[in-house]
């Protein structure tokens, strides 16, 4: 079965403030709707900039600019009439630091619900639970969900940001380095979670360590210096590549 | 004489030095609060409190007008000073963050911080007392207002920079507006730090005497109208102290054990609260 196009990124390049060297150069590629995209690559190569243009979060800082296109459900996001709270609810984000708010641990989760205008208790109480549970974090604080969010593990924490995410129910996620800050046995468990959520939604990962791409996704993009040199199936990628440079990333000869 | 002890004995001169000048500071300190409380405490009574000021020379009476004047004036410059300050560094540091607009803003505080506050007094006595004939509680509240923005616009403007960016960028990526951000995490990151620096900055204003000479000038009468001139303790200590009666000294001391008092209690819980916050 051929999988369906979520979002298109047509000839996108994009430029800092006050550069007018392209940290993107011409990227062109899909990503597919439900399943797990990783964006790997050396430091600086561009792949956090890619993730963050997913939901325009460039924006928040002036003088940075977008060129080309990224289609989503047929919309090109980077035009100006695109409501970036809209877009935002659509496409949610994971931080490399885990970013809990200074609020309880069922506040923060209920925010982006607020933000929407849910209001009603037990709609929230139970959109609330709902997240929790497929952040697998239910189980350790359904008895503490008053408690302040400051006082979970850095594991947990990270946990309660992506049933944070996941609460507005967004139909994409962009994980950036969600594991970096992490130990062992958490980044386990958020990668367990990350393998699960595809069947709901679609998602792009950035991440440093290769075994994790391999691990968690199903189509890989590797990028060097602002440039995408190769897409595929992850399997393609780590297997066979086509092009020697990706075949040298992967197999750890530079990076 | 060897390296080694020589080392040793500068180590020891240096030690000695430090300690001498840390225990000059705080003799003087201890010696002057002490001083205070001794004869403070002497002076209390109940009369303070209920009684206005009796005619020259009259014993009995008390600081009644004072005590009320103070309270009026320094409650009316939190309530203009606290909000402008605050909405004042949320723009610095949230709005216009990295213009150069809000960099003169922020230097300018800093210069004002430290404008010697009898300039402030005069200032104000041109703008809100000349032109109106006579001196008002309106005028002395200003003054210690203007005194306060820069305080804590500066404070609010350094707890708003000290909030990670992540944390912002979090809130935004849920697709939240500028304005829910700074509401709903900024400032809840941020609120023991930005309420210890309204604390503090009140505890400022309350020990000014300079400002109101020129502005709430003084009033032995009781009064809560903050248009006529009024009564505070810290002019009522300087009229009282340089008079030539000995209960007005008295009542100077009583009055300067209870303002210490109350701007030491002020100043320790704050800095309980930053204690609290940093333990949990």
């Amino acid at each position: 079965m051929e999988d369906n196009i979520k979002i298109k990124v047509k000839n996108f390049s994009f430029y800092y403030a006050k550069s007018d060297k392209p940290a993107l150069k011409n990227i062109n590629m899909p990503v597919y709707e439900k399943k797990v995209t990783a964006l790997i690559g050396p430091s600086g190569c561009g792949k956090t900039t890619l993730l963050r243009s997913f939901n325009r979060m460039h924006d928040l800082y002036y003088g940075n600019r977008y060129e080309g296109e990224i289609i989503m459900d047929g919309k090109n996001i980077l035009s100006d009439d695109i409501d970036l709270i809209e877009l935002r609810s659509k496409v949610g984000m994971v931080f490399q630091k885990p970013t809990p708010f200074p609020m309880s641990i069922f506040d923060n989760v209920a925010y982006g619900l607020k933000l929407r205008g849910i209001k009603n208790k037990s709609e929230l109480e139970a959109r609330v639970e709902k997240a929790l549970k497929q952040a697998a974090l239910w189980d350790e604080v359904k008895d503490r969900l008053k408690d302040s969010a400051s006082g979970l593990s850095g594991g947990q924490q990270q946990r309660l940001v992506i049933a944070r995410a996941l609460a507005v129910e967004p139909e994409v996620l962009l994980f950036d380095e969600p594991t970096s800050a992490l130990d062992p046995i958490s980044t386990g468990k958020i990668e367990e979670l990350v393998v699960g959520l595809k069947e709901t939604v679609t998602i792009i990962i950035v991440t440093h360590n290769m075994q994790q791409a391999a691990r968690v996704s199903d189509y890989t993009a590797f990028m060097y210096l602002g440039e995408l040199i190769e897409f595929d199936k992850t399997d393609i990628i780590f297997t066979s590549p086509k092009k020697k440079l990706t075949e040298d990333y992967v197999s750890g000869r530079f990076g | 004489m060897d390296l080694k002890t020589k080392r040793k004995i500068k180590g020891n001169i240096a030690l000695l030095l430090s300690t001498f000048a840390a225990f000059m500071g705080l003799f003087w300190l201890v010696f002057i609060i002490f001083d205070v409380l001794r004869h403070g405490i002497t002076a209390l009574n109940l009369e303070l409190f209920l009684e206005d000021p009796a005619p020259p020379g009259v014993p009995g009476g008390g600081l009644r007008n004072a005590f009320v004047g103070q309270f009026l004036i320094t409650s009316v410059a939190t309530i203009i000073g606290v909000p402008l300050g605050i909405l004042g560094g949320t723009f610095i540091a949230e709005y216009a963050r990295g213009t150069v607009f809000a960099k003169v803003i922020s230097i300018l505080s800093d210069i004002m911080v430290s404008v010697p506050s009898i300039v402030v007094g005069t200032f104000i006595y041109a703008l809100l007392v000349k032109p109106f004939g006579h001196f008002s509680g309106w005028a002395g509240a200003a003054a210690l207002a203007f005194i306060m923005v820069p305080v804590v616009l500066r404070t609010t403007e350094d707890m708003l920079k000290l909030v990670p960016w992540t944390l912002r960028e979090a809130a935004f990526a849920l697709g939240a507006s500028y304005f829910r951000v700074i509401k709903d995490v900024v400032y809840r990151a941020a609120a023991t730090g930005i309420l210890t620096g309204v604390i503090l900055a009140i505890a400022r204003i309350a020990g000014e005497t300079a400002p109101l000479l020129f502005t709430s000038f003084n009033n032995s009468y009781f009064t809560t109208n903050m248009n006529e001139p009024i009564a505070s303790l810290t002019v009522t200590i300087f009229n009282y102290a340089m008079g030539p009666y000995e209960d007005w000294h008295e009542k100077a001391w009583a009055a300067a054990f209870i303002i210490t008092v109350v701007i030491l209690i002020v100043t320790v819980t704050s800095r309980m609260i930053i204690h609290w916050r940093y333990k949990s």
